[in-house]
């Protein structure tokens, strides 16, 4: 029997149907930031539901990180922020309902770029910030009253002056200690625009409700935060809301969270039946995206290349929705650092809101932005200091036993055999002509700290059942749940089951993200299986955690209890006159520690270095007063399978080492990989994607 | 409006409204599920349903256009079929969402390839593909399997 992929008998949330069911649609605001000041429904045949702002504004606001997201938004705070929702019996009538609505708005002062949004007049667009109390929020929320900055994060090694006052200004925000010993600098500032995640299926969920108790039928990696976000909005407690996980069609992030389910459940309540809502293309441009974000790195070295001091500052564009910006901007802050020593670190990182689309989790989640900056301000330094650009990597970077800036010790480190393979795949000289060439180096931290709980019964058939809460969006993982409990218990795969997530079912687990699960869920089921021999029952049950966390003053703490560690190199060359660059090699090497499935970690690997090479050379998401421009693929382009001829890669394995995740390791390093090469041929990039007219535009003279 | 529609080797008459796509025919009416819906401007590949052999994108067919004509749908496939195969030998797949229209579109290609007596290129694989997005980028792996089975 082949996989039931291959020729559809699978079902995805977008193809789910119960009887009964009415179908949802959204009005959307047209303006950026703006008051709705009427709606006018007359025009609406009676058979439709319609809930406006008022309606659902008793339910209060939800937030994972911030709680300042109301279900429809009396004030629209981004261009496709819904305002009113409808519901009918087919889903003909719901999109002629939606366009027979008339909402007029109250324009409102708007703000798009994120260090604009720093500035002194800068329109607030929240007046206050309230940390939400949901699991999602884990550590030291830090809004700054009175400003767009929804979050800030510091990381102070231990002899520089901690504690000075905030000053989210980029202007007045210069100063950078810790430099006196560094007798070559570099200072860069870089930008990594917006892009889409384009999962090939849209969010699509259905809500129901029985006896008081919510049912969320719905493609998600967070599971557990969505039965906790909904029992807070809809006052219930956890145990009556249900959380059904279908394998999704693609997420890479963007199925995180609440999206589309509280407006559901919220129709659903109204209707007192099954309500579905499934997105079509265009509102998903509008739905989630990644950060926007500007990076500036000063680094500064001695004459021989020992890295002395490094000064990083992140200014994050999360949108007109925290969601879980804040994190994104810890985690690019650290990941900015690179895996190096240094004497001294300091690292400021501003979440900033702006009324653009809300933007939350990505595949390389904050580390593919400041990892861009970081390490191409690396090679900056090579060419300053005149030293090969792997040969200046390789005397900085962290080994077994060193302390990173957090203050924390690294173990089973390999970034020096994962930067020298790639390197090799290039045919990189040591010291010699690299002309066309690039490397890139960087680590990135998993979900710390962070709980998994699995069950595992054993069945009448003398098969096995695993019970997780780890979701499939395509990674694999039941797969690699089945396999990693087969082995355990001692069986063949295929005696072993993995059903979808279902709460009422699984038990606790954090989520499905930072390309934890493999891991965690691993050690999780190490002790179910345990449990399951000792308990002399036919179920055994597991738990693990990984304790940790930073402080978000001075960054010190645990960032990760294990890093995933990745290297990258490119090959490529470019017309002169057009701009165009044309990859001849991309190549990633990443750790794995052990592989569980080959097949899915090689799939892991190609699929982040394809999306890295779009997200390097074409995709970028552009605004127009906030009106995301061509929200659609025509205008949009996601790599086809003819810009993958460059792609190769190396799964570094080490017998009996601890399972790595690998779901993001090979996208981060892609992109400086990619402009560091340009970067030998005479060009200076500094931003993303590198367009022919953005190439042309940082030419720095003859190659 | 009444049309019959030829759906892999059966032909059913359905009573469907003159500006309806064939997607919406294929998932809403018959339940056939392997097409989706995603970019919905026939771009993506991820409805491609086969006409006669020839790939076409269903969300932009009107469904009375696809009367006299033959469909086919990853359903009408055989497990046994050589490309459905080599997709699962070579794991040629993450989510899936696209890979029933990756499927039928090399399935056409192939069949030209074989017409005509010769073995495809990756390049020209990957050419033949390139109207069918996946964004998990399971692309080497799928090109993999087609060469497989065009050699």
């Amino acid at each position: 029997m082949t996989d039931p992929r291959i020729r559809a008998s699978i079902r995805y949330p977008n193809d789910l149907t119960v009887p009964g069911m009415w179908h949802a649609r959204l009005v959307r605001s047209p303006h950026a930031s703006a008051r709705v000041i009427s709606i006018d429904t007359s025009f609406v045949p009676e058979a439709v539901l319609v809930l406006t702002p008022s309606d659902v504004e008793p339910l209060g606001r939800y937030g994972c990180q911030i709680s300042d997201q109301y279900v429809l938004a009396g004030v629209a705070r981004h261009v496709g922020d819904p305002v009113v929702a409808v519901a009918a019996a087919d889903e003909a009538t719901a999109r002629e309902a939606a366009n027979l609505i008339e909402v007029s708005y109250e324009k409102l002062p708007a703000i798009f770029d994120e260090r604009d949004a720093l500035r002194a007049d800068a329109p607030l667009v929240h007046d206050s910030h309230a940390v939400s109390d949901s699991d999602s929020a884990y550590f030291g929320l830090r809004p700054l009253a009175d400003t767009n900055v929804c979050h800030r994060f510091r990381i102070r090694t231990a002899d520089l002056p901690q504690g000075e006052p905030y000053t989210a200004d980029p202007e007045s925000d210069d100063h950078a200690e810790g430099f006196d010993a560094a007798q070559v600098i570099v200072d860069e500032t870089f930008r990594m625009p917006a892009v889409q995640h384009v999962a090939m299926e849209p969010h699509a969920c259905i809500a129901s409700w029985h006896d008081g108790k919510l049912e969320v039928t719905t493609g998600t990696q967070t599971p557990f935060n969505m039965r906790q976000d909904l029992a807070g909005l809809f006052g219930l407690p956890d145990t009556d809301v249900r959380i059904i996980c279908p394998p999704m069609g693609g997420s890479f992030g963007a199925k995180t969270f609440v999206r589309t389910e509280a407006i559901a459940a919220a129709l659903a309540q109204h209707l007192d039946r099954p309500v579905r809502l499934a997105l079509d293309r265009d509102e998903e441009f509008v739905t989630l995206t990644r950060h926007a974000a500007t990076v500036r790195i000063r680094l500064g070295a001695t004459r021989d290349g020992r890295f002395v001091a490094k000064r990083i500052w992140c200014w994050v564009n999360t949108g007109a929705y925290a969601d879980c910006g804040p994190g994104v901007a810890m985690k690019m802050g650290y990941a900015g650092v690179g895996p190096y020593r240094f004497d001294h670190v300091a690292v400021d990182s501003y979440c900033i809101y702006t009324n653009l689309p809300p933007a939350g989790a990505f595949r390389g989640y904050g580390a593919a932005q400041s990892v861009w900056a970081s390490e191409r301000v690396t090679d900056l330094m090579a060419a300053e200091v005149g030293i090969d650009p792997v040969e200046l990597r390789r005397q900085n970077l962290l080994v077994d036993g060193d302390v990173f800036c957090t203050g924390e010790t690294m173990h089973d480190v390999h970034f020096e055999e994962l930067l020298e393979d790639a390197a090799r795949a290039v045919d990189w000289q040591p010291g010699g002509d690299n002309r066309g060439k690039g490397v890139a180096v960087m680590l990135k931290g998993m979900q710390t700290p962070s709980k998994a709980e699995v069950g595992i019964r054993r069945l009448d058939d003398g098969h096995y059942e695993v019970l997780s809460g780890t979701t499939e969006m395509g990674q694999g993982s039941a797969k690699a749940i089945a396999q990693l409990a087969a082995d355990l218990l001692g069986v063949d795969a295929d005696q072993v089951e993995v059903p979808p997530p279902d709460t009422d079912r699984v038990p606790y687990d954090t989520r499905t993200t930072s390309s934890r699960s493999t891991h965690m869920m691993g050690r999780a089921l190490e002790t179910a299986v345990e449990d399951l021999k000792n308990s002399g029952s036919d179920y055994g049950h597991g738990r693990i955690a990984n304790d940790g966390g930073l402080d978000v003053d001075t960054g010190q703490g645990i960032a990760s209890s294990h890093w995933h560690q990745g290297a990258a190199a490119a090959a490529v060359e470019v017309d002169d006159e057009t701009g165009v660059l044309t990859l001849r090699s991309v190549h990633a090497s990443s750790y794995a520690g052990r592989v569980v499935n080959r097949a899915a970690a090689e799939l892991q690997q190609e699929g982040s270095m394809i999306m890295a090479i779009g997200t390097t050379l074409f995709e970028e998401l552009t605004f127009d007063q906030g009106q995301v421009v061509g929200p659609n693929l025509s205008d949009y382009n996601i790599p086809s399978a003819l810009d993958c001829a460059a792609v190769s890669q190396t799964i570094l394995e080490i017998e009996g080492a601890e399972v790595h995740g690998l779901g993001e390791t090979a996208l981060p390093p892609v992109p400086p990989a990619i402009g560091n090469a340009l970067a030998t041929l005479g060009f200076r990039p500094t931003e993303l994607p590198l367009t022919p007219e953005r190439v042309l535009g940082c030419a720095e003279g003859p190659s | 409006m009444n049309v019959v529609l030829q759906v892999n080797g059966v032909a059913v008459e359905l009573d469907v409204e003159p500006g309806v796509m064939l997607l919406e025919v294929l998932r809403d009416q018959l339940g056939l599920l392997g097409a989706r819906g995603t970019c919905g401007v026939g771009l993506c590949g991820a409805c491609t349903v086969l006409l006669d052999g020839q790939p076409v994108s269903s969300c932009i067919l009107l469904a009375p256009l696809a009367q006299g004509h033959a469909l086919t749908t990853v359903e009408g496939l055989a497990d046994d079929d050589p490309i459905v195969q080599a997709f699962d030998r070579h794991h040629a797949f993450q989510c899936g969402y696209c890979i029933p229209g990756m499927v039928l579109t090399a399935k056409s290609f192939l069949t030209e390839c074989a017409q005509a007596k010769r073995c495809p290129s990756r390049e020209q694989i990957a050419e033949s593909l390139g109207g069918n997005l996946c964004r998990c980028g399971c692309y080497v792996k799928i090109i993999d399997a087609v060469q497989e089975v065009g050699s």
